[in-house]
């Protein structure tokens, strides 16, 4: 683990920017790199490749955080990060020198490498092409191929206040498809995505990019027969695996410390009330093996865990970092992220999911005598103070007595976080991660995280349809 | 700074060229800035960025069965050490050998560049303010923040109050020997507070955004106006759904021609994902609309004399008398669709080129709001919405919305928790009213726009 800036600047920096009585201070070194491949109309003709390096000075007192990042990593300009970063403590600095030393991450999560070497850019390139070649055979109604295969490999390095020193090297490639067909002059689109923690050559063995594919053109032609959907309140059933993004945005968001800590969440101080329905259990994990929300530790350098947030309805817990835990008196839960060096440390959701329960997936589809079912989504948003969220479907069928009727248009649903939940009334034994497509925004920052459900069955959501 | 950003990205094109690469162009930025926050009339955070890098964009001429193409790769880097440039060199010419020559590639030599004369005349015009330090952001954050707060007891908490100020450098120079860079200020204020509690709370916010601090709405102001928007909230309910005009606030209406301006990107165009593709020339909306794309106005943030591929910026009136005169256009789509390139080319440090305006004005009416709601009668007026449901293929539009109830030509009750859909080329085709009330978000500008016909879901 060689660094950018000698240990001995890391040093005087750190001795410069503590102030006294500082809770917490790091220095977050980064070095990225990004590669993206993708193709249109049949040819490879965007390659691109992005690197970023740079330090971020972060100071934690009482309710405040001073955070300052440079690009250039120079002594001059690196002393002045670290003297910005104090400006929102008074008081003398703490002179007491403090010697780096190595320490350990708990976990090993992923394999330390740069998954782009995984796979050469011919390698890449006919990937791309095949998949272009497979789409357009599948059916003549295909009238244009997007395919993007991207590999990014983060190189971090935290020195904590006490002098800890902790290595990361975060792999993450993902692999986009998207279709658009034509017929009798009505277009749609269908798209699928998948990735992880992982070599690029994982996308190019066995079957996965292929099955991608097939998604995306089964969805797009489905697409062209789809009708409004309809508008009102009315029961969902949601399909496993990227429909969980009902939990990121219903109470994911408002569980984060942040918003609990200063009281503006739905969610703030219900811990112990009944927030969803009995059988519930919803859990953060960033400890699964490869997965794109995981990391061995956070961006603080805390261990990452599974927390439970819900269990059997009752609400457990909160996803932390380290100033919002201790404000609150409870302990970090490794949910301290950052977008990067340049961008100041949040408590984030990692994998989050909830349990499977014990209806078959067929019986609650069976249960649903007119409303929605739901399989896939775009993306979602919530407006964590009122509660109320949003999230809209990309494959979605109209259901009667039971039986599917006819496939719908893209609709937006919207519920409210802190009783959506307990609408729950039967909980499938299906649980599914999603391939691995998750982008969290929040203040202006994105990070990779994942999402989960088992088919479930809600009594009702309002539907955003167009038909009356 | 901005003389060696310009010789910076001078000097990358060289190297491009020295390495084989037969076109290129590329481009050098430096972002500075600071922000504050503060909460309960206390710190509660202090930014500083200091950011750097550069981007090149190469061009390689490769065999193909018609005889030889233009293939093209970019790659950037915030490490403008000797190292970096010449391992960015290294990797950008790697994968533009690797990339598929296009037939219809076009570098950005003989673009139609501003002159020099021009170029000076700009800097001299568009001068940048650096009015805030970290202390009178500050200030400005605390006054803001106390005005929000002491608006009326029934605000019960903070989000805080940001003041940010900051500058942003950039240079580029293409193969053809144009080169230019210029730079930017920047100032922003902004507060969010919380009315209610439990299950009553409600949040709304207020920012202001130009290029100079002493430009923005008094902190006072800004303050204020995030209360009273936060507390007209209180007691907000779901509603009757059903089909009706739908009034969208400026804050909400400015999505309207950003989706109008997704659909007339000349490269969607030509890749068929606009469910525009075949409107250019036609009335998609109702006569009294006009949409213009200022590049030089003196309230805007989205100024500039050049796009990214050095062409000359000029004004452009995208929609005459509700008529669409044509696609936006770089100069790949340009060549494509036949037209010429509208200098709308916009690239950032990596990456293909995409399509982006300038300053986007959607023309004010000439009825006061008050005058519409009258007119209308009964409706809803969206002032929030949340979610990603438009569907930029086939127009189908389903979002998330709160706002209020419209009842005899009055505004009646806050509503949230509902939803609002259509087809945007009927919402475009079926806009009833334009209020007098343009306002500026930093580089676009709308007023009040109302929509018949959309159809309301909730739960009464």
């Amino acid at each position: 683990m060689t660094l950018a800036i000698p240990s001995s600047t890391l040093n005087k920096m750190l001795n410069a920017m503590i102030p006294a009585g500082a809770d917490d201070a790091d220095l977050y070194l980064q070095h990225s790199q990004s590669e993206s491949m993708a193709l249109e109309e049949g040819r490879v003709k965007h390659v691109s490749s992005s690197t970023h390096q740079g330090i971020g000075a972060r100071v934690v007192k009482g309710e405040a955080a001073g955070h300052a990042y440079t690009d250039r990593l120079e002594p001059a300009a690196l002393m002045e990060a670290a003297t910005a970063a104090r400006t929102i403590a008074e008081g003398k600095q703490n002179n007491a020198p403090v010697a780096i030393h190595s320490s350990k991450p708990a976990h090993a999560l992923y394999r330390p490498e740069n998954p782009a070497m995984a796979a050469s850019m011919h390698e890449r390139k006919n990937l791309l092409e095949r998949l272009d070649t497979l789409a357009r055979g599948i059916d003549p109604r295909v009238v244009q191929v997007f395919a993007n295969v991207s590999a990014s490999f983060s190189d971090i390095h935290i020195i904590r206040m006490d002098g800890a020193h902790l290595h990361d090297a975060r792999p993450l490639v993902r692999l986009n498809i998207s279709v658009v067909v034509e017929q009798d002059g009505r277009r749609e689109t269908g798209g699928a995505g998948g990735g992880g923690r992982f070599g690029l050559d994982r996308m190019l063995q066995g079957e996965e990019a292929e099955r991608l594919t097939r998604e995306a053109v089964r969805i797009a032609l489905l697409n062209l027969d789809a009708v409004a959907a309809p508008a009102g309140p009315m029961p969902v059933v949601l399909g496993p695996g990227w429909p969980g993004i009902l939990l990121h945005e219903a109470i994911g968001h408002g569980l984060e410390g942040d918003f609990n800590r200063k009281g503006t969440s739905a969610f703030a101080g219900r811990i112990g009330e009944q927030v969803a329905a009995k059988g519930i259990t919803v859990v953060d994990d960033g400890t699964i093996s490869e997965r794109r929300g995981s990391l061995n530790f956070d961006d603080e350098g805390t261990d990452t865990h599974r927390t439970v947030l819900i269990e059997d309805g009752i609400l457990t817990g909160y996803l932390q970092d380290k100033q919002n835990a201790r404000l609150m008196g409870m302990a970090p839960t490794g949910n301290g992220r950052r977008e990067s060096y340049a961008h100041p440390v949040l408590p984030r959701m990692t994998n989050t999911f909830m349990l499977a329960g014990h209806d078959t997936p067929d019986d609650i589809l069976a249960s649903l005598e007119r409303g929605i079912y739901a399989v896939n989504f775009g993306g979602g948003q919530v407006d964590i103070t009122s509660g109320k969220f949003v999230f809209t479907t990309s494959e979605a069928y109209l259901v009667e007595n039971g039986e599917i009727k006819a496939p719908v248009k893209g609709a937006t649903l919207i519920g409210d976080g802190p009783s959506v939940l307990k609408k729950v009334s039967m909980i499938g034994n299906d649980l599914a991660l999603d391939p691995g497509v998750g982008t969290c925004g929040k203040d202006g920052q994105s990070v990779p995280v994942g999402v989960g459900l088992p088919t479930i069955r809600i009594d009702e959501l309002i539907v955003g349809g167009a038909e009356i | 700074m901005t003389s060696h950003l310009q010789t910076l990205s001078q000097q990358l094109v060289e190297m491009a060229k020295i390495s084989g690469a037969c076109e290129a162009d590329a481009m050098a930025v430096a972002d500075t800035g600071e922000s504050i926050r503060v909460r309960n009339g206390k710190v509660e955070s202090v930014e500083r960025e200091d950011a750097q890098g550069v981007g090149l964009r190469v061009f390689v001429e490769q065999a193909t069965a018609q005889g030889t193409g233009l293939a093209f790769a970019s790659a950037s880097t915030s490490d403008v050490s000797e190292t970096g440039l010449k391992l960015l060199v290294k990797q950008v010419m790697e994968m533009a050998r690797i990339s598929e020559p296009d037939p219809d590639a076009v570098p950005p030599t003989g673009a139609n560049h501003p002159t020099r004369k021009e170029l000076d005349a700009w800097t001299e015009r568009h001068t940048v303010d650096a009015s805030w330090n970290t202390e009178a952001a500050k200030q400005a954050a605390l006054t803001c923040e106390d005005a929000a707060l002491s608006f009326s007891d029934k605000i019960t908490n903070s989000e805080g109050a940001e003041a940010g100020f900051g500058m942003v450098r950039v240079a580029y120079a293409s193969a053809d020997g144009f080169a230019a860079a210029y730079e930017k200020s920047s100032a922003a204020l902004s507060a969010s507070v919380i009315a209610g509690a439990g299950d009553g709370m409600q949040r709304d916010y207020a920012w202001d955004r130009k290029r100079s601090a002493n430009a923005l709405r008094a902190p006072e102001a800004i303050g204020r106006e995030a209360s009273e928007r936060t507390l007209r909230r209180l007691g907000a309910s779901s509603m009757d759904g059903g089909a009706m005009t739908v009034v969208f606030e400026p804050r909400v209406a400015a999505s309207i021609p950003g989706h109008l301006i997704s659909a007339i990107n000349g490269r969607a165009v030509l890749q068929q994902r606009s469910f525009l593709a075949d409107q250019k020339g036609k009335h998609i909306f109702p006569d009294f609309m006009r949409i213009v794309d200022d590049p030089d106005h003196p309230q805007g943030l989205g100024n500039r004399l050049f796009d990214g591929e050095g062409t000359r910026c000029r004004p452009m009136t995208i929609i005459d008398h509700g008529a669409l005169s044509g696609f936006l256009a770089d100069r790949y789509a340009a060549r494509r669709l036949g037209s010429t390139p509208t200098g709308h080319a916009s690239r950032g440090l990596t990456g293909d080129i995409s399509i982006g305006t300038s300053n986007l004005i959607l023309e004010a009416g000439h009825q006061t709001v008050e005058n519409i709601l009258h007119e209308i009668g009964n409706g809803l007026l969206v002032t929030e919405l949340i979610g990603f449901g438009v569907n930029g293929v086939t127009g189908d539009y389903s979002r998330g919305a709160s706002g209020f109830l419209i009842e005899n030509g009055k505004l009646s009750r806050p509503v949230q928790e509902i939803t609002i859909a259509g087809n945007l080329k009927d919402m475009f085709a079926n806009i009833s009213h334009l209020g007098d009330d343009l306002t500026w978000f930093g580089s676009s500008a709308v007023p009040t726009v109302a929509i018949t016909g959309m159809t309301v879901a909730g739960q009464g």
